[in-house]
């Protein structure tokens, strides 16, 4: 073998804080060879991007390099003086964040700073280096590169905006791209996209590649090695299907045993979560660190001495942190526990006919005369959700997803249509006219846990408040005794009633969010990606917990979210809208195998799924989602179509489809013929084992 | 007796101590950055940047240091040394110190207590770690202290106390008959025969009424008006903004000096605009209790009945001087400081909470507040309020160092306050015409005055540094 060109060597990294000196990486070792992409994966605050910073030198003033070596081309990083660092950093290594906006100027036009690069580096001259940017623009797939290289940032959609971030910090043909979860900011179709033009890059100019991100699928479709992160340590790495069909290490199966693939299913085969909680790097215990939370832990051998990776037989390079990897039955699953029957899904519970919400905008400049625009937020929508019913709504963002739930809860009223709660029409009362009951009836769950509870109220005093607006218990002791309760429901202990919310983690504060949509005793809750921003063990206990309240409750769940596996997991009837419009409806399984929409097709087709068994068809999206000020006409998904050709005549750029009935409640929002479905293929092929 | 000497007994000792930290410090300040250039230019390419300053540059750094630390010990020293010595070896500033023993006693208990309860006290427990925030704390926690003891420090009255023979003499000058009363003018005594040093702790007490009080009022407007233009915005926040902006481009002390003149006076625009600024905090508490406790309506009462009875007590008391018991009022003067402060310190109050409002409300806790059907107050009072706390305490502190620069612009002026009040600023006024001659009374107000706003700004700088690093 060649010798690697990054070769890092029992690295230990370590933040200085208030309370003494926090070690967030330990031990870890990694190498890179020239032109190979690895992944690192791991839950949040295990250490992957402090990994990255460091390779950078780029700790800040409170972390630095307390042990190891980082060798790249053979050269200890340490020991390079400040010039040669920089010279590194600018052209050999280069770096990709999750945050396109963090690596673009919002002042300087696009060419300016792509311009740049060749400029200082290279000492290009200003017609070389557009040049040069002009292919580069290209290269990343962007049409019309002149236009882009005149824009400024704020011009550009988020996607494309991490396109020139790529095309930026490949100017300078680094050997090495480190890409910090570079797509978690997009969406899915976007993200499939980006993931296709790195591997495509990294291929074409021989970059070796460092992939963080916490997305096991995504790592399958681009790297070639994997390595696992835990507290701190790589707990295994190897070649990616070597690790992915035989992981030898208890944290890597309980994260994939945590992950939706196909074939979970909430009654019959729901997900495992991992016991416990990740424990802060100072409250590292002796022994192995996944000892507390491993089913297969065993005292005295796990929890004394430190713990040295291994190899794994049967291939070469891989290996695992865990001294009882051979004694373990990988195959065997703890027995499912008996859930609760599903309920019996009953009348509908909210009727939605016919529902526009469009917003007015105005622009123009201060001088310049005001137009104003129509935002086309939700089109006609009609749906219906019953009780204790799952009913998912899937999109990409900008879709309308949130409008519709702000139109339901009554903070936006609708502008035509119809919302019956019950038998009672809605869609005209604002929220302060609802009522305590109706209001209670109707709750909501968010999506963003860092900000879903009041930082500066205890986490009691907030279930509390609830509990109160919506009339519950008589007294101030009925009512805390009713906010244990749902502490309870919640699966969280008592005392947390007197934390402040910055003393949760991020599961814990969406917990104590649904126990106070549960305060008053709600009929129906709109969840807004409630688990999106979730680490995946912690996302399958916060989708249980909701499944579980769902079944004793009998609640009706609407269910938001551009994650199509964790949809199909527990969702039962699925819409699926682009661009305000509900494109497809139906039972989850009908929206999910042929014949589907064009639009469902390509999102399924752009779920990257760790499983590599599962083969899918590739189907990439050109373009974004364009604007809600002018939507295409037509047909909504016209502009990114593929099989818009099969519609004669171009109907679909003239005339909007109307809402097909296929059969049993599936309905569709498209042109096409009976036959032309017919002939759709599954997105998803399972190979025979 | 004698005039007595700035160090006593200990002066001998202590003063060529003193010169001598002074001298090395003088000598470290200049060579240290002439060090630091040289190592620069002297070790060119990277090695001179990873070395970090040369040891030449080390060598005065140190010295620097060093020197800064003989020149705190000197200085404590003298106070601990004029603490301790008999009576009669004292100097001016060893009794000045002595005089300040309440002081003394005060600051070391609080901060012996806080150091303590360090782990529980959050952020003013961090204030302590930090160098800013700790001298910051100490010198306002000082002038608060003396403010409070003044009756006990003050050795003489600050305006009835007129002593034949002192007018305009040097610091330690002996009383020509001192029966039954202190033996010194400590700092001297001013153009009317008054004590220097008394006048300036008095002093401190009519400012630290009048500052904190005026900026909290000017807090309670600029919250009132700025949630609900943040929060709301259309019509409400154009026309909000456009007034707060028409204040503050108004020259200040032309405002002032408007407010001062008789014929104003007598129409009774101070009054009027004391009657609208001071129903601000009335209103605030009343919106802030219906709007937390709607859902019990018991308590609400009660609370809002407490709040407008003795609130409407105060305010009828403090703007309109129509206390009903005759208890509550506010001199003409002072009245028309504070509306001052109050009207000039309102608006940029008001567009810091609005900024920080139109961040705040995106939050999802805001959204989750307004599905439970709350209103609009509680919202922004309950929730996004005390969210804004951080940046609005630090804007507080630098706030009130404002408003006492601005009471000494004021009493400068001759504006508001009585011409024989104690306050820094009038004593400034007063004493600014024989400066070259005679410049203690002026001085000693300008370094009271110094002190307390530097004390404010450090100590909003260590709260602004600890609140970022939570
Ligand atoms: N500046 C800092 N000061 C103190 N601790 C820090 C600092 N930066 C990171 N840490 C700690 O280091 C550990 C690793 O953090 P890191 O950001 O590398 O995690 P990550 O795996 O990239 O997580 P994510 O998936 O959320 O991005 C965490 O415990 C974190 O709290
Ligand atoms: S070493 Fe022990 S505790 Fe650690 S992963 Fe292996 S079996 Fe589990
Ligand atoms: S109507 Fe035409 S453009 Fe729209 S989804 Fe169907 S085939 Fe595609
Ligand atoms: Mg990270």
């Amino acid at each position: 073998m060649t010798a690697p060109l990054l070769e890092i060597d029992r690295l230990s990294i370590a933040f200085a804080t208030r309370r003494g000196d926090i070690p967030a990486v330990a031990d870890f070792s990694l190498s890179v060879a020239a032109g190979e992409a690895v992944g690192l994966v791991g839950e949040s605050g295990c250490g992957k991007s402090t990994v990255a910073l460091g390779i950078m030198r780029d700790l800040g003033r409170a972390g630095r390099i307390s042990g190891g070596t980082i060798r790249f081309r053979g050269r200890d990083l340490a020991t390079l003086s400040g010039s040669e660092l920089r010279r590194i950093r600018g052209n050999d290594i280069a770096m990709v964040y999750q945050e396109p906006m963090a690596s673009l100027n919002p002042a300087l036009r696009i060419g300016r700073q792509l311009m740049e690069v060749p400029r200082l580096h290279r000492g290009a001259s200003r017609a070389e280096a557009r040049e040069l940017a002009r292919e580069m623009v290209a290269d990343v797939g962007l049409p019309d590169p002149d236009r882009i290289l005149d824009a400024y940032p704020h011009q550009l959609s988020g996607g494309q905006q991490q396109r020139i971030v790529i095309a930026m910090a490949l100017m300078s043909r680094p050997a090495l791209l480190i890409l910090d979860e570079p797509t978690t900011a997009l969406d899915v179709t976007v993200e499939a996209a980006i993931v296709d033009l790195v591997k495509g890059l990294g291929r074409k100019y021989g970059t070796a590649l460092l992939f963080i991100s916490h997305n096991l699928g995504l790592v399958l479709e681009v790297c070639d090695r994997i390595c696992v992160m835990y507290s701190g340590e790589a707990v295994e790495q190897g070649p990616v299907r070597h690790v992915f069909d035989r992981m030898r290490h208890p944290y890597t199966q309980a994260l994939f045993r945590s992950i939706p693939l196909p074939g979970a299913d909430k009654t019959t085969r729901p997900l495992e979560t991992i016991p416990g909680s990740f424990l802060m790097p100072q409250d590292r215990p002796r022994g192995c660190n996944f000892g507390p939370r491993c089913t297969h832990f065993e005292p005295g051998l796990c929890d004394t001495a430190e713990i040295a990776m291994r190899p794994v037989p049967g291939a070469s390079d891989h290996e695992a942190r865990c001294l009882r990897f051979e004694k373990i039955d990988w195959q065997s699953r703890p027995p499912v526990p008996k859930a609760a029957a599903p309920g019996e899904v009953g009348a509908p519970v909210l009727t939605v006919s016919g529902l526009r919400k469009y917003y007015e905008v105005s622009s123009g400049g201060l001088f310049g005369h005001r137009r104003r625009k129509l935002v086309r937020a939700n089109e006609t929508l009609s749906f219906e959700a019953r009780q204790s019913e799952t009913l998912a709504i899937v999109g990409e963002s900008g879709c309308g997803k949130s409008t519709l739930a702000k139109v339901l809860l009554g903070l936006e009223t609708a502008t035509a249509g119809q919302v019956l709660l019950d038998d009672r029409e809605v869609q005209e009362t604002p929220i302060q006219k609802r009522g305590p009951r109706a209001v209670a009836d109707l709750q909501m769950v968010f999506q963003n846990p860092f900000d879903t509870l009041n930082p500066s109220k205890r986490v009691g005093g907030q279930i509390l408040r609830a509990l109160e607006v919506f009339g519950v218990g008589a007294t101030r002791r009925a009512r805390r005794e009713r906010m244990f309760e749902l502490l309870d429901l919640v699966r969280l202990p008592r005392d947390f009633a007197d934390r402040m919310p910055h003393q949760l983690s991020g599961g814990q504060k969406q917990r104590v969010g649904i126990a106070r949509a549960f305060a008053g005793g709600a009929r129906i809750v709109v969840a807004d990606e409630p688990v999106s921003a979730l680490d995946v063990s912690v996302q399958a206990a916060v989708a249980d917990l909701l499944m579980d309240i769902q079944r004793t409750r009998r609640t009706t769940l609407i269910f938001i979210s551009h994650d199509l596996s964790i949809v199909r997991y527990l969702a039962d009837r699925v819409m699926v809208m682009y661009l305000g419009h509900a494109v497809e409806i139906g039972s989850t399984a009908q929206v999910f195998a042929p014949p589907y929409h064009p639009y469902t097709e390509a999102l399924l087709s752009a779920v990257p799924v760790p499983d590599t068994r599962v083969e899918k068809t590739r189907i990439v999206l050109e373009g974004d989602v364009p604007s809600a000020i002018d939507p295409p006409p037509g047909c909504p998904f016209q502009t990114r179509c593929h099989w818009k050709d099969r519609v004669p005549n171009g109907r679909c750029a003239r005339e909007l489809p109307p809402m097909v009935e296929l059969g049993s409640g599936h309905r569709i929002l498209c042109h096409l013929s009976a036959e032309a479905l017919g002939e759709m293929e599954p997105v998803f092929r399972v190979a025979a084992e | 007796m004698e005039r007595l000497s700035w160090t006593g007994a200990l002066g001998p000792w202590l003063v060529p101590a003193l010169e001598a930290a002074l001298v090395a410090l003088a000598l470290a300040a200049l060579a240290h950055p002439l060090a630091l250039l040289a190592g620069y230019r002297l070790g060119p390419g990277p090695e001179a940047a990873r070395s970090g300053p040369g040891r030449a540059a080390r060598l005065t750094g140190g010295l620097l240091r060093l020197s800064l630390w003989a020149l705190a010990a000197a200085l404590a020293a003298f106070l601990i040394g004029g603490l301790l010595v008999p009576p009669e070896a004292k100097g001016i500033l060893g009794r000045i110190a002595t005089r300040l023993w309440p002081v003394w006693l005060s600051l070391g208990a609080s901060f012996a207590l806080v150091a303590l309860f360090r782990r529980r006290l959050g952020l003013l427990g961090h204030l302590l770690g930090n160098p800013a925030g700790a001298v910051g704390l100490a010198l306002v926690m000082f002038w608060v202290f003396a403010a409070l003891f003044a009756d006990q420090i003050a050795p003489f009255d600050p305006i009835t106390d007129v002593i034949a023979g002192m007018k305009n003499k040097p610091p330690g000058t002996p009383l020509p008959a001192p029966e039954g009363t202190y033996g010194y003018y400590l700092l001297g005594g001013d153009a009317l025969a008054r004590d220097v040093f008394s006048r300036a702790v008095a002093g401190a007490r009519v400012v630290l009424a009048i500052a904190p009080a005026a900026t909290l009022f000017a807090f309670m407007v600029g919250i009132t008006l700025g949630l609900p233009a943040g929060y709301l915005g259309g019509r409400l926040d154009l026309l909000l903004s456009f007034l707060a902006n028409l204040v503050l481009a108004f020259p200040v002390i032309l405002l002032f000096f408007l407010l001062v003149t008789p014929e104003i006076v007598a129409m009774g625009v101070p009054t009027y605009m004391a009657g609208a600024l001071f129903l601000f905090p009335l209103i605030f508490l009343t919106i802030l209790w219906n709007s937390r406790f709607r859902t019990r309506p018991p308590l609400r009462a009660a609370l809002i009945g407490a709040t407008l009875v003795l609130g409407g007590w105060l305010y009828a008391g403090l703007a309109w001087n129509a206390d009903p018991f005759g208890v509550v009022s506010m001199p003409a003067g002072v009245l028309i400081v504070f509306v001052s402060v109050v009207f000039v310190n309102a608006p940029s109050v008001f567009r810091i909470v609005r900024g920080l409002t139109l961040d705040i409300r995106t939050r999802d806790y805001v959204a989750a507040a307004q599905t439970r059907g709350e209103g609009p107050w509680y919202i922004m009072l309950w929730e996004i309020l005390p969210n804004a706390r951080g940046p609005l305490l630090v804007d507080f502190c630098l706030r009130i160092g404002y408003t006492t620069i601005l009471l000494g612009t004021l009493g400068f002026f001759g504006l508001g306050l009585a011409p024989e009040s104690p306050d820094w600023g009038t004593s400034i006024n007063a004493g600014r015409g024989l400066l070259q001659f005679v410049p203690f009374p002026p001085l000693v107000p300008a370094v009271a005055i110094m002190s307390l706003v530097l004390g404010m700004n450090l100590l909003a700088d260590g709260l602004r540094e600890e609140s970022l690093r939570e």
